[in-house]
């Protein structure tokens, strides 16, 4: 591992990259390089071609054609293995870790070539590297009483302990608090000034700006350009991604609400084993109003759609709905009072949508019941899914197609019309930009807006900080299922917000 | 060279085609190979199954019969499947059907009209049906207990209950000592029409109201969600516990209505092999079928076929009752391979030295 | 030229070179088959047109050691007396009796085929085949074990209780601990008689010994005959009898070194050498002989048969070297009283049941009506738990 020298080749030179699927070509002849001892960032809208470039380089695709040359070696990746071989390691979404073994287990596992393991010299090999690049891990603690951070440099950990030169990242910081996120700055600054090359993918401009060296943009499978940081704007980025100037302001109509919608007192929701998922939450919502709600995954968001749409029963409080208590009703009579929840876990599928079936079936899915008779009304849910998709300009070949095989954002707009279309009174909405690129989640946000001027209420449960602050009127923010505040979105900051995420409460984050 | 399997990402309309069209010829060749390495002439024996199966009337109206009971337990296998409550219980829900038709048959006065003996026991059979699979159905809604064990071990227990009643409960005493239970009256066998019994048109309408209750109501909208995730059908304000029962009935009724059909129109006497194998073998021709009513039909008719072509053959050819179940499992495993090569692909790669030497062509080049 | 491309050459060649030889042999077989059909044509063209179809359905395969065996042996002996030129013999194996819809298709199967005197060989089969005889009046059946007929539909059947009595002999002589094991089939009235004839004989020498019987409620599972066998071993059973399709009792004798009784076929095999003495066996060669001769003759006619040992349909297996020879002549001695007098002999009375209760005088025999619906057990045998 020596320092950056300017005579030595490119950590990784991709040329010519191309790779189709069916019709779709999903590379077309993409050039990328890094160098070593650089943070090189890869933006590019969904679809724009980043996941498949990186599957390439992880050895998971095999390219149509196209060069790489690591450290200036010729290679050819047929599988993940060989990828690794290489000293690529990356570091997925989804982390994949054994729960029930611990952080050293974890790390190690896979690596001997003999039955026997020399735990001793793992474990060294492993406190070393933790010093090295100054993270704070126990080896021996359990990943199941990890939090998301600390998974997160576990997974660090087990590729440099395989000898990783090269590092990708794909969006690491989704799931961390803003001083988690700068704990994670931290140890990639540790990475580049040793020589190591870090390729870092993320949707959030400002910190590809205050972390990278370097940017390549890809659009439509192609390489529109590499730039440096310091030589850009995020105005300009967004131009290289979406192909046109996009103002990237969100708008915040001020709240024209006509009264209460939503008074929620006292609730209190335990899950299995007794632990309290939602401790006294107490909240009220106001028509014509956004209030954000801001949290670690994993707080207590879940509960409070879930409890409010009528899908879990809660073990104490009253939920008020325009002077109704709603606990205790069904769910179904729940969203014939319009309230109307839509929840965008992180398979984006897993409830909301019905996978198999099309478009046309899954826009029936909340109101087909409300028909008279015992059949079905297509047609008139065909009517409804037209006009969705053009109102949201969902792109798919028709109404008909599966659901399953639309790409991520179009499935997240298929269950936002619905929800809209249902007109709600009350729109609950989780984490609807999830994994979304900038275009998509800015047609999300007007039409959030354009609920609120309608006088519906909203709750907005969100990740991007930056995000909650601009369009919220409100913010409510839960740790460990309290409410550790709910503050005036235009009297607060990004690091305030982080320490009430972190469990302190409003007044002791004033002091600081 | 490596081999990887992947899942295709599209399963494409006339490749599927091609790929059933592919099967047929593969176990064509491989049967015909097998025949001939036994000394059978394979041309021969295929023109056996062929006049088996559909070359004479008698031969087409075996088929039908045997294909009546099929299509029937795999459509009410279906409505279990489409909402994933794995049913594996078609047979000893066919049998309950059938006692509950036997009763029925033995205990009505003589002097009912024959339309009335039909349906009364045409009503018991899908009463008894829908009884043997609410059981499961209800420990499944209400405790989340595993429906696929549960319904298989139920089918041991309808056996049972039926050597029982043979051996003891209803058995004959004019059988003089034979334990059997009476055969059912004249009165109640199904009429024959076009020289088949009239199971077949009890088969039909039941595809369409399979067919109609799965695409067009709302409860069949209902099942299909269930099916797919429970989490969002109970999102989606249904009622998964009702949904569920509701289906687990309808689903065993059907199945238990195939009971009376084949007491009534081909068996006539109650015995613990009524079932014959027909509620596993639909299992298979539901899910090849892929839970489509009116292809269910199609593929009831063929493994018919297979089954009275294979007897065709024995005739014919004079091959043992052996050769011909091999050449009947080649036939339905390739049939159930071509479905895995429809949703999956086998991906071939070129190996390390392959692309080595391919390397080094282009740079000398 | 790469691996994978040879991979494909070779695959491919084998898949041509399959078909073709496929194609090839079936057509030099027909083209064959077509010459010496036009050659022979005109010479045979009125004994083809004459040679009948004569269908018979088993309930298990051909070669099952056991009861098919001993029908499909019967056949082969039959045709080949009456003659191959003029009986073509169409058979199909496999088919459960308890399954009547799958009895129904495979007599329609061999009704299409045209055959016009079809067997059924299991007592299950009786409904199905009075169906199909009914819908069918031209066609002649025949029905075996069974007791139902028509014009068009006999039933046949063999005393073999006389055998079994001989063989009850044997066992009673052999037996050392004086509990001889009986593994059964079905509780019908066909298993009750032979069982009984059996114990019968047993007591009739050694009025000591008992017979514990097993019901495996199947015709045929050598596992499961298997397992019966091998517990009656185990409760002191040390001469096994069995009424079963298979071999299986005889080798759990074998493997546990006690003595066996065999039913259906001779069946002394290298197998079961230091285990087998005799078996009472069906030679049904002789009944279906007459039978076919008669569909060549046009003078089959319907009928009750139940042969005894007079007319040869049963048999008792030569008693191999493990029976003494004092044993061998006692059971020879028998043989002619029991062509004489046949089941009247068997079941001559005083006969008690197993509840001491008289079922049969003394001076008198059970009649042969009593003999068909025997549901019960003569005194001496033992249900085993």
């Amino acid at each position: 591992m020596q320092p950056q020298n300017r005579t030595q080749p490119p950590a990784i030179t991709m040329q010519g990259i191309s790779k189709t699927f069916a019709t779709v070509k999903a590379n077309d002849q993409i050039s990328f390089s890094v160098k070593a001892g650089e943070i090189h960032a890869l933006l590019g809208e969904n679809g724009s071609g980043k996941s498949t470039l990186m599957n390439i380089l992880s050895g998971i695709y095999l390219p149509d054609s196209g060069e790489i040359d690591i450290h200036g070696e010729r290679v050819i990746f047929r599988s993940p293995r060989d990828s690794m071989a290489q000293g690529i390691g990356m570091i997925h979404q989804h982390f994949k870790l054994v729960e029930n073994l611990s952080a050293l287990e974890n790390i190690v596992a896979g690596t001997g070539h003999g039955l026997l393991l020399d735990r001793k010299a793992a474990r060294d090999k492993v406190i070393a590297l933790s010093e090295q690049f100054e993270m704070d891990i126990d080896p021996d603690r359990k990943i199941a009483s990890m939090s998301v951070s600390e998974k997160q440099t576990v997974e660090i950990l087990k590729v440099l302990y395989r000898g990783s030169q090269i590092l990708i990242l794909d969006e690491p910081t989704a799931v961390l608090t803003p001083q988690e996120i700068t704990r994670l700055f931290h140890i990639l600054h540790r990475m580049r000034e040793i020589g190591q090359a870090v390729v870092f993918i993320s949707h959030k401009l400002n910190e590809v700006l205050s972390l990278c060296d370097r940017v390549t943009v890809l659009r439509q499978g192609k390489t529109i350009g590499t730039v440096y940081t310091h030589q850009t704007t995020a105005t300009e980025l967004v131009e290289m991604m979406v192909g046109r100037a996009v103002d990237l302001a969100i708008e915040r109509p001020a709240a024209v609400g006509s009264g209460q919608c939503l008074d929620v007192k006292n609730l209190t929701v335990k899950d299995h084993d007794g632990v309290a998922r939602l401790n006294q939450v107490s909240f009220t919502l106001d028509h014509g109003e956004i209030l954000g709600v801001a949290g670690l995954s994993g707080s207590g968001q879940k509960e409070l759609c879930e409890t409010i749409a009528g899908l879990c029963a809660p073990n104490g409080g009253s939920i008020l709905f325009h002077d109704n208590q709603i606990i205790g009703k069904s769910p179904r009579e729940i969203i014939r009072l319009g309230i109307s929840m839509s929840f965008i876990p992180e398979d984006r599928l897993g409830m909301g949508l019905v996978a198999s079936m099309d478009i046309a079936d899954n826009i029936m899915l909340k109101d087909y019941a409300f028909h008279k008779g015992p059949f079905l009304n297509r047609k008139e849910a065909r009517a409804k899914a037209k006009r969705i998709v053009e109102q949201l300009s969902i792109n798919t070949p028709g109404i008909y197609h599966t659901v399953r095989k639309l790409s991520g954002g179009n499935i997240q707009k298929v269950i936002l019309g619905r929800e809209i279309n249902l007109s709600p009174r009350l729109l609950i909405t989780a984490y609807a930009v999830r994994g979304l690129d900038i275009h998509s989640s800015y047609t999300i946000y007007s039409l959030i807006n354009e609920q609120k001027s309608k006088d519906v209420a909203v709750l907005f449960i969100g990740e991007d900080l930056d995000v909650l602050l601009e369009l919220c009127d409100r913010i409510l923010v839960l740790c460990n299922g309290q409410v550790t505040g709910i503050v005036n979105a235009k009297d607060v900051n990004k690091e305030q917000i982080g320490l009430m995420m972190a469990g302190e409460t409003l007044t002791e984050s004033e002091a600081v | 060279m490596r081999l990887r399997i992947a899942k295709k990402d599209t399963a494409g309309g006339y490749k599927a085609v091609l790929i059933r069209v592919g099967a047929v010829l593969v176990a064509l060749v491989l049967s015909g190979l097998l025949m001939t390495a036994m000394g059978y002439n394979p041309i021969s024996a295929f023109a056996a199954i062929i006049k088996g199966s559909f070359g004479s009337k008698r031969g087409l109206i075996n088929t039908i019969t045997v294909a009546i009971p099929l299509l029937v337990v795999a459509l009410g296998l279906s409505i279990s499947f489409s909402m994933r409550f794995w049913n594996i219980g078609g047979e000893g829900q066919l049998i309950m059907g059938a006692i509950f038709a036997t009763f029925v048959a033995h205990n009505l006065p003589v002097n009912t009209p024959t339309p009335v003996y039909l349906i009364t026991m045409a009503i018991a059979s899908m009463i008894g049906g829908a009884l043997f699979a609410l059981i499961p159905g209800l420990f499944r809604a209400y405790s989340g207990t595993n429906e696929t064990l549960f319904t298989l071990m139920l089918n041991y227990v309808a056996i049972k209950i039926t050597v029982f009643l043979r051996l003891v409960l209803w058995k004959d005493p004019e059988a003089k000592g034979f334990p059997s239970i009476e055969a059912i009256p004249k009165i109640a066998h199904l009429p024959k029409v076009f020289g088949i019994h009239s199971g077949w048109i009890i088969a039909l309408i039941a595809t369409v109201l399979v067919y109609v209750f799965l695409k067009y109501t709302k409860r069949g909208y209902e099942t299909r969600v269930v099916g797919e995730s429970e989490r969002t059908a109970h999102y989606a304000g249904i009622n998964v516990r009702r949904v569920l029962i509701s289906g687990v009935i309808l689903s065993g009724g059907l199945v238990g209505l195939a009971g009376f059909v084949k007491l009534s129109g081909a068996a006539f006497t109650l015995s613990e092999s009524i079932g014959g194998g027909n509620g596993f073998s639909a299992v298979i021709i539901a899910w090849l079928a892929q839970l489509n009513a009116p292809v269910m039909v199609i593929v009831a008719l063929l493994f018919a076929a297979m089954e009275q072509g294979a007897m065709g053959m024995e005739l014919a050819l004079k091959i043992p009752a052996s050769v011909a179940d091999i050449i009947k499992g080649l036939i339905l495993f390739t049939a159930l391979a071509s479905e895995f090569f429809i949703a999956y692909r086998v991906v071939i790669e070129p190996g390390p030295r392959q692309l080595q030497k391919q390397a080094q062509k282009e740079d000398q080049v | 030229m790469n691996f994978r491309k040879i991979m494909t050459v070779i695959l491919a060649l084998v898949l041509v070179v399959g078909v073709f030889a496929g194609c090839a042999q079936s057509s030099v077989t027909t083209a064959a088959a077509a010459e010496t059909t036009a050659a022979a044509a005109e010479t045979t063209a009125a004994a083809a047109a004459e040679k009948i179809k004569v269908g018979v359905i088993y309930i298990s395969p051909k070669n099952d050691g056991g009861w098919s065996q001993a029908h499909a042996t019967g056949f082969a002996n039959a045709v080949a007396a009456v003659g191959a030129d003029k009986i073509d013999l169409k058979e199909i194996e496999n088919i459960n009796d308890a399954d009547a819809q799958q009895t129904e298709t495979a007599l329609n199967q061999l009704v299409a085929d045209g055959c016009q005197l079809i067997f059924a060989t299991s007592f299950n089969y009786m409904d199905v085949v009075e169906k199909v005889a009914l819908e069918n009046p031209e066609i002649k059946f025949e029905h075996c074990s069974g007791y139902k007929s028509a014009d068009n539909f006999a039933n046949y059947f063999g005393q073999i209780e006389q055998p079994r009595y001989l063989s009850g002999i044997v066992a009673g002589r052999m037996t050392k601990t004086n509990t001889i094991g009986y593994v059964a089939a079905m509780p019908i009235p066909e298993v009750y008689r032979g069982l009984n004839a059996f114990t019968l004989g047993v007591r009739s020498v050694n009025p000591d010994a008992i017979v514990k019987v097993t019901w495996t409620n199947t015709w045929f599972n050598p596992q499961l005959e298997k397992e019966a066998a091998i517990s009656l071993i185990d409760s002191g059973a040390d001469v096994l009898a069995q009424h079963q399709d298979s071999t299986a009792t005889q080798q759990a004798a074998q493997e546990k070194g006690v003595y066996g009784i065999g039913y259906d076929n001779p069946m002394y095999s290298e197998a079961i050498k230091d285990a087998y003495l005799t078996a009472p066996v069906w030679n049904w060669g002789a009944y279906y002989q007459t039978r076919l001769q008669g569909m060549v003759d046009g003078t089959w006619a319907t009928g009750s048969y139940w042969g005894g040992m007079n007319e040869g349909v049963i048999a008792l297996d030569a008693m191999t070297a493990l029976v003494p020879a004092d044993v061998q002549t006692e059971v020879n001695g028998l043989i002619d009283t029991m062509k004489a007098k046949g089941n009247d002999f068997v079941f001559a009375g005083p006969i008690k049941d197993n509840t001491g209760k008289e079922r049969v005088a003394a001076g008198t025999s059970l009649p042969a009506a009593d003999q068909f619906s025997m549901d019960w057990y003569v005194e001496g045998v033992v249900v085993a738990e």
